[in-house]
């Protein structure tokens, strides 16, 4: 009786935690005038709001835009910030200790002081509306370099040496020596940094106003508030629904990488 | 030799250059900034220390703290302890564990606006999921989001939702930490229930709780996308909170001598209360 | 490290840091501009429509297409790209009431320093027109395209419900007819389920365009908002306004609850009226269920009004942009896109009015008006419409008009008269700095 108890218990918190996106999906299925029913299953099925919301905002664009941008970032990430933890944790140079703690410091520092700064400096570079201001400001990431260094000062030191006896620079140490050995590390980071990035919202809403530039979310955000949708809710869920779809889908793939990823830095989209 | 001595400085440039342009210049130009008025399109101004004197005359901005601290002092408790809650359950010898901590991890990855489109509709007033449920079982309509006291709890408790998985998840990592035997001996002594989980769990997790508390608070500082969309900061400023205010003087009126004012401002805020959990953690 | 690897480093970083450099507004083309439009879809295709056939007309002075960016709304757009210097050359969306703060600026081109622009001008309105869109230094930034003047629309089954046989005139009439309503939709626990009108209960400046500032200009006889750099509208009228719409929310004949995030709650019946311009009715068309009727009328005003009612007609007017590199071909184009018969296209496709004189008597338009006999009735408003005072930070006097609103009508802290008070003293401090 008491695991019975329990079980319900456990099956009511995951309803509670899946019955909202079970709606969303349902909800963007169905035609218009029955959205309101909080039904499990469509009474009817169309694709009436998806083929709507497609005329109406460049979805597939955005699509794009967003996997263009988080590749980007998250290739710059993996590679500067291998580069430099690498330099940091097996390197010996004059300032090392300055500029980890440089590193340190940046982290706590709060994205508010910097918002109107970086904001402007777009501005000045011509920036605003161009890809550019998308990335180039994430291509590096405090968080990141200290996690590789962390990882890199873990790896034997033998194969370091074996590799600079074969005649290896420090590049090849990094990218074909260190790399291979850090599958873990390069997993974990590539996916938190992409995560991060796909889901940012605010600083593309403040850098893009070019439509053909936007980010799912920024898109999906702006046609929400927005009067796009001509208050057809069906589309604005289709359009959500969208959203979230990749995110989930590589969710369910690689799950526990997922949450392996997360918990081992306890970061937030 | 000389060669070799520059390598680690040219591995170390990229961030160098990072760390001038983007985090350098814009926290010394921020400052700058503090004493100007300045719209972009015309020429700066310098208008010595208005800025500050009307951030501390700015009820806006004061509320806008209100609203933050509110929204952290529902947000925390609610997140551990429903954390807590799940976290126990799953520490138990359940089947389909995987299912269940999937289900709970699903919204932490989705992003926050899709919960928002979401919860917008769940709190609605006359069609909402939540006020049929309660008027289905006899009670009255809750204004989630029109009346000005309960928007800012129902945000708190919706981003409760979509963070608590990763806290189960930590939290679930610190009690796979706590040695069996602990609770061995407390059985041996005839400890029930609550007393191991008050004399032997919450003390041995104690690290995860105030991992989880900094985290919350960081996160409840730079809420921001919930309120933009839900409510846009109202009803009567009650989920304005602290970067909308931000947004709003900077990128609505383009104010940004004034916005930087209060992004520096609200920065320290952050720092020193930051500082002070840290203190607080090493105490104990 | 080899050389090698100290060029592959370089590379990247200069590849990283090249962008500072490109900028994509170097070498413009002086004989192909960007224009502009707003990004409903009616208005998608008429921009099309026009743009097409003008390329055709003329294909070695082209002009490129694209609507304004999706947002908020496309004010805080055109900001953006004026700050980001991304703005198009021209820009058929601009709302009046930022015109003055742009000229300021210095962002906009003096339309009457262009040939043939006076003549232009006063053909096609009006001198009370004219002496709206003239800004303080003398000269015209703005061309007057076209106008949404406010109305009331109604559903006409629930109308004929509850026994009228037309929408309420005056705010006596208006209340008892919400009264009746409420009193139908009321459940045994006191929660209403239609709600006799609905205005956007956000704080956004310009929602105040639909519900404050076209009642106050039917109270009012369409007195300014501003005047002489001083708040105008510290009055009774404005007042009065406050007060009707307080006991709206007071009395549960409307909602607090942001409608607008759900589905189209005026062709669901859930509201049985709202205040809303001409576009209302291709939307209404296109979504409406079968046996749905509606119909406009005028905005409501207080009992004892005399003379006609005024009302806001939201113009959205066009500029040309510093930016742009051949400012005659941009108004070569305007006056193209202007003419009457392109005027008629802009009728046939978005529902929305050309700012001409006296629209609902010209016979060029009479066909169109027979057809649509919905849209003469605002043609027929036209006539007694206003746009926004020539002064500058109109978006934070709406905004200031709107926090009081949202204090006093919503949600009752204040008295009107207070509300009323406190904004035009906020406003009085924006024109003194």
């Amino acid at each position: 009786m008491k695991k019975v108890l329990f079980y319900i218990f456990l099956s009511l918190a995951a309803v509670a935690f899946l019955y909202p996106f079970l709606w969303m999906i349902i909800a963007s299925l169905s035609p218009e005038n029955q959205i309101g029913n909080l039904t499990f299953i469509p009474t009817s099925l169309s694709f009436e709001s998806y083929t709507e919301m497609l005329s109406k905002i460049p979805i597939a664009r955005a699509l794009f835009n967003s996997t263009f941008v988080a590749l980007c970032i998250t290739f710059g990430v993996l590679v500067f910030g291998s580069m430099v933890g690498y330099a940091l944790a097996r390197l010996e140079f004059k300032g090392r200790n300055l500029i980890f703690f440089i590193i340190i410091f940046t982290m706590t520092l709060p994205f508010q002081i910097t918002l109107i700064p970086q904001y402007i400096l777009m501005v000045k570079f011509q920036w605003v509306d161009t890809y550019w201001a998308l990335i180039v400001p994430y291509l590096m990431n405090s968080l990141a370099i200290i996690m590789f260094r962390q990882y890199f000062k873990t790896l034997p030191q033998d194969i370091i040496d074996a590799a600079r006896i074969d005649g290896c620079g420090d590049f090849e140490i990094i990218f074909r020596i260190l790399w291979p050995n850090s599958i873990p590390a390069l997993v974990t980071i590539g996916i938190i940094t992409f995560m991060a990035s796909w889901n940012e919202v605010l600083w593309p809403l403040i850098v893009i106003r070019n439509e053909h530039l936007m980010t799912l979310p920024q898109l999906v955000t702006l046609f929400a508030v927005g009067g796009a949708a001509e208050t057809q809710l069906g589309v604005k869920l289709a359009a959500a629904t969208l959203l979230a779809l990749p995110i989930v889908l590589a969710y369910l793939f690689f799950q526990k990488y997922f949450i392996q990823s997360m918990a081992s830095t306890g970061i937030k989209e | 030799m000389t060669k070799k001595k520059l390598v680690p400085y040219l591995l170390v440039s990229p961030y160098l250059i990072y760390f001038l342009v983007f985090i350098a210049f814009p926290v010394i130009f921020s400052i700058v900034l503090t004493f100007n008025s300045w719209n972009i399109i015309s020429p700066m101004k310098y208008n010595g220390l208005n800025n500050y004197i009307r951030l501390f005359h700015d009820q806006f901005f004061l509320q806008s703290l209100v609203n933050t601290l509110i929204f952290l002092v529902i947000h925390i408790p609610l997140q551990i302890i429903v954390a807590m809650l799940l976290a126990l359950a799953l520490n138990q010898k359940v089947k389909f564990l995987g299912f269940f901590r999937a289900a709970f991890f699903l919204p932490v990855i989705v992003s926050g606006v899709v919960v928002t489109i979401i919860w917008q509709q769940l709190y609605g007033f006359d069609t909402g999921l939540f006020n049929r449920i309660l008027t289905t079982i006899g009670l009255g309509r809750v204004g989630w989001l029109i009346d000005p006291a309960w928007a800012m709890p129902s945000i708190a408790i919706m981003a409760t939702w979509k963070n608590v998985g990763l806290y189960v998840i930590l939290f679930l990592v610190g009690l796979q930490t706590v040695p069996n035997h602990y609770y061995e001996a407390a059985d041996l002594e005839g400890a029930n229930k609550f007393q191991k989980f008050f004399k032997i769990t919450l003390p041995m997790i104690n690290p995860t709780i105030f991992m989880v508390v900094i985290l919350s608070t960081i996160g409840g500082f730079s809420l921001f996308i919930e309120p933009y969309i839900m409510t846009g900061g109202g009803p009567l400023n009650s989920t304005l909170s602290a970067v909308l205010y931000i947004y709003k003087q900077g990128f609505f009126f383009y104010n940004m001598g004034y916005s930087a004012t209060l992004g520096l401002f609200f920065a320290l805020l952050i720092l020193s209360v930051i500082m002070i959990q840290k203190k607080f953690i090493e105490k104990e | 490290m080899t050389k090698r690897n100290i060029v592959h480093i370089l590379l990247v970083v200069l590849t990283l840091f090249s962008g500072i450099s490109c900028s994509r507004r170097n070498d413009r083309n002086p004989n192909n501009l960007i224009y502009w439009s707003s990004n409903n879809t009616q208005e998608i295709q008429f921009a099309k429509y026009v743009v097409d056939q003008w390329n055709e007309k003329n294909p070695n002075e082209r002009i490129s297409f694209q609507p304004v960016p999706e947002g908020q709304s496309s004010e805080e757009i055109i900001l953006a790209a004026v700050v980001g210097k991304t703005t198009p050359d021209i820009y058929s969306n601009m709302w009046e009431g930022n015109v003055e703060d742009y000229a300021r600026a210095g962002v906009l081109v003096a339309l009457d320093t262009l040939k043939g622009f006076k003549d232009y001008i006063s053909q096609r309105c009006d001198s009370a027109v004219i002496k709206e869109v003239t800004s303080s230094d003398g000269h015209i930034y703005q061309i007057p395209w076209k106008i949404n003047p406010i109305m009331m629309i109604y559903n006409k089954k629930i109308m004929e419900g509850l026994g009228l046989s037309d929408a309420p005139k005056d705010y006596s009439d208006y209340f008892s007819a919400a009264k009746k309503f409420r009193d139908e939709n009321i459940d045994k626990n006191g929660y209403v389920k239609k709600w006799f009108g609905y205005c956007e209960v956000q704080v956004t400046w310009w929602q105040r365009f639909f519900d404050f500032y076209p009642l106050y200009l039917a109270a009012s006889g369409g007195a300014p908002l501003i005047k002489d750099d001083t708040a105008a509208f510290n009055n009774k009228y404005a007042i009065e306004v406050f007060t009707f719409l307080h006991k709206l929310y007071k009395d549960n004949y409307f909602t607090k609850e942001q409608l607008s995030v759900q589905q189209d709650v005026f062709l669901a019946s859930i509201i049985a009226s709202r205040f809303t311009g001409p576009w209302e009715i291709a939307h209404s068309e296109k979504f409406k269920p079968k046996g749905f009727t509606y119909g406009f009328s005028a905005m409501p005003v207080p009992d004892n009004h005399t003379g006609p009612v005024y009302t806001y007609c939201d113009p959205k007017n066009i500029v040309i942009f510093k930016t742009c590199p051949n400012p005659e071909l941009a108004w070569r184009f305007i006056k193209y896109m202007t003419d009457k018969e392109n005027d008629l296209k802009l009728l046939e496709y978005t529902n929305q009015l050309p700012r001409r004189k006296m629209l609902d008597e010209d016979t060029f338009f009479t066909n169109y008006f027979k057809d649509n006999p919905k849209m003469l009735k605002f043609a027929k408003q036209s006539r007694y419409v206003r746009g926004t005072d020539p002064y500058p930070h109109l978006t934070e006097v709406f905004d200031i008009i709107s926090q009081e609103y949202e204090e006093s009508v919503v949600y009752g802290r204040k008295t009107p008269a207070e509300a009323i008070r406190d904004a035009a003293k906020a406003v009085n401090l924006l024109y003194l700095k």
